[in-house]
């Protein structure tokens, strides 16, 4: 080999690299920015959490556990007590969750399953226009249409209805305001069956088809094949969505303080007004003015973000279950 | 391995035979396009049937419309007439859901239910028969026992059907067919997602299974049309080429485009 040929390629080596080392470089930036945006996930929750615990420190320190079960709410006294808000947040969540599930797998099931081709389209993109209407909306559509709409129809019907049936009646108990807990957990009912449903219907979609064939060719009707291959098919998938409607339920605000009816009680009776943390927040901040009256806003709030919590665990805990338990 | 069943001393002429499946006219189409083509063939009671062909030649559609699975889409139409035991099945008013389980389908990949093993053959058996616990017990038993996966799973029938081997897994949806009592089976390619040995112990229980059932299986395989079927029905772009006892077909096919096939000439 002549030197001239011998200096082209250890140069042509050089170059390379060069490049390599520009490779390795970019490959660092990236994966150190990558990094940075999964660390600073982590820095923003624990930054809410030190935030809450710090602001919370007054209310918590003065009333200790018995926050958690006091009902009292008195501003005048300074007196607080977060337990009717619990409940109220617990309870609504729940019943909406209750209502919504059904409805959201049922329609779910028909736009993936029933539904003629043509009406698909139109039926799914007015479930998620449901999802995009602001809650304020939903806050006075139901105060001033669908509350009086309860109290002067459904409401004394359902009263009637129970009257005299031990529990029922209590649970039914009138008189009919309208608003209370039971509206607000219609009203949340509507507002988070939008994300069930849609991501029910897309989980279904991925369902394997010849699965699904093959559950038909053993004679399954739709019912059949629905209830007992592409629910359990799916399971993960609907417990995710319906978690994520559980969490939307819990932390909503306006649309709640609209037609709860911001009582800080507990009653049997579902159409009793009542309150929930994050309408109690909401209504209350601006007129907080001693400290540990914002101090124990504060304290709600924190309580929100660990029930929260918890919510979630208990969802990852039960998913874990359901898995091991069908060994897949 | 067991040796080709259809020598000349047992072979009997398919004309003879009671006719399970009578397909006559057939057109089959996917919206627009025509993929059968006026399709008309005889599938004898108690024996195995295979479909060769290449891939979109429409075997796989014929058996598609034998349990009239198709209608799951919409734009797949059939015309024509599919007799099973005489009774036109393509008629609007036969029942889909009995339909089925009178003729039952094993698919090319395994398809078990999100359940446990035991479970999947009940879940079939429960659609149609009030039993008791320990009748259905012995149903079980039997379909596992039938589809030789008894010994292999018996002591955790809990265990979730998709914890099986893909093997075990294919032989468990052909325990759910027959324990349904199907009066016909459907066989997609069954053991194409299978290694050698699984694929041996499905064609071992299609042989034993044609005692008692009307076997279709489609296959790419046709050293597995050879050594399982009785009869072979050769097609090519929608229409039905050649159907002949199967030693007749792979030693001296009437038809030059079968031959072709045959010999590795194309397809």
């Amino acid at each position: 080999m002549t030197a001239v040929a011998e200096a082209a390629t250890s140069s042509a080596t050089r170059t390379r690299e060069a490049t390599v080392r520009r490779f390795a470089f970019t490959d660092m930036v990236f994966r150190g920015a990558t990094r940075a945006s999964a660390i600073l996930v982590l820095v923003i929750l624990g930054g809410v959490a030190i935030s809450l615990v710090t602001g919370s420190w007054e209310a918590l320190s003065k009333f200790g556990f018995s926050f958690l079960t006091t009902e009292a709410w008195n501003p005048v006294t300074e007196n607080f007590g977060a337990l009717a808000p619990i409940y109220g947040t617990v309870v609504t969540s729940a019943i909406a969750i209750i209502i919504a599930v059904p409805i959201g797998i049922g329609i779910a099931v028909f736009l993936t399953e029933l539904c003629p081709r043509p009406l698909r389209r139109p039926i799914g993109i007015a479930v998620e226009l449901l999802a995009g209407i602001p809650s304020i909306i939903y806050g006075i559509w139901g105060l001033f249409v669908f509350a009086p709409f309860l109290q002067t129809t459904i409401q004394p019907f359902i009263i009637n209805i129970f009257h005299g049936i031990p529990g029922l009646s209590s649970l039914f108990a009138g008189p009919p305001y309208g608003i209370g807990l039971l509206t607000s957990s219609l009203i949340l009912a509507i507002m988070v069956l939008p994300f069930i449903t849609s991501i029910t219907k897309d989980v279904f979609d991925t369902v394997p088809a010849v699965l699904k064939e093959s559950a038909y060719g053993i004679g399954c009707t739709t019912w059949e094949v629905t209830r007992r291959v592409v629910i359990p098919y799916t399971r993960v998938g609907i417990m995710g969505g319906v978690m994520l409607g559980l969490g939307r339920a819990l932390g909503e605000t306006m649309a709640v303080t609209f037609v709860i009816g911001n009582a800080h009680r507990i009653s049997a009776s579902l159409f009793a007004p009542g309150t929930t943390i994050s309408a109690t927040i909401a209504n209350e901040f601006t007129e907080a003015d001693g400290e540990l009256y914002t101090s124990s806003l504060v304290a709600l709030g924190l309580i929100l973000f660990i029930i929260t919590l918890i919510i979630l665990a208990i969802a990852r805990y039960m998913l874990l279950r359901i898995d091991s338990r069908a060994g897949a | 391995m067991k040796p080709m069943l259809s020598t000349d001393l047992n072979a009997v002429d398919t004309t003879v035979e009671k006719a399970k499946i009578e397909v006559k006219n057939l057109n089959f189409y996917y919206g627009q396009s025509k993929a059968l083509k006026d399709i008309n063939l005889s599938l004898p009671e108690r024996s195995v049937t295979a479909f060769i062909g290449p891939s979109g030649c429409g075997k796989s559609t014929l058996l598609r419309v034998l349990n009239r699975i198709y209608e799951l889409y919409p734009k797949q139409t059939a015309e024509g007439q599919v007799l099973l035991d005489g009774k036109n099945i393509l008629d609007r008013s036969q029942d889909l859901n009995l339909l089925r389980t009178k003729i039952g389908m094993v698919f090319q990949k395994p398809t078990p239910f999100p359940m446990s093993i035991y479970e999947n053959i009940a879940f079939g058996v429960r659609l149609y028969e009030k039993i008791s616990k320990a009748e259905m017990d012995n149903r079980v038993e039997q379909a596992l026992k039938r589809a030789a996966l008894w010994n292999e799973v018996k002591d955790k029938l809990n265990a979730s059907g998709l914890s099986l081997s893909g093997g075990q897994q294919q032989r468990l949806c052909i325990a759910r067919t027959v324990a349904v009592k199907p009066e016909v089976i459907l066989l997609d390619e069954p053991a194409s997602a299978l290694d050698p040995l699984s694929t041996a112990k499905i064609e071992e229980l299609i042989d034993e299974l044609q005692a008692d059932y009307t076997i279709v299986i489609v296959t790419h395989n046709m050293q597995q049309a050879a050594r399982v079927s009785r009869q072979t029905a050769f097609m090519y772009l929608g229409e039905l080429v050649e159907f002949d006892r199967t030693e007749k077909i792979f030693t001296s096919p009437r038809e030059k485009r079968t031959q072709d096939y045959i010999t590795g000439r194309f397809g």
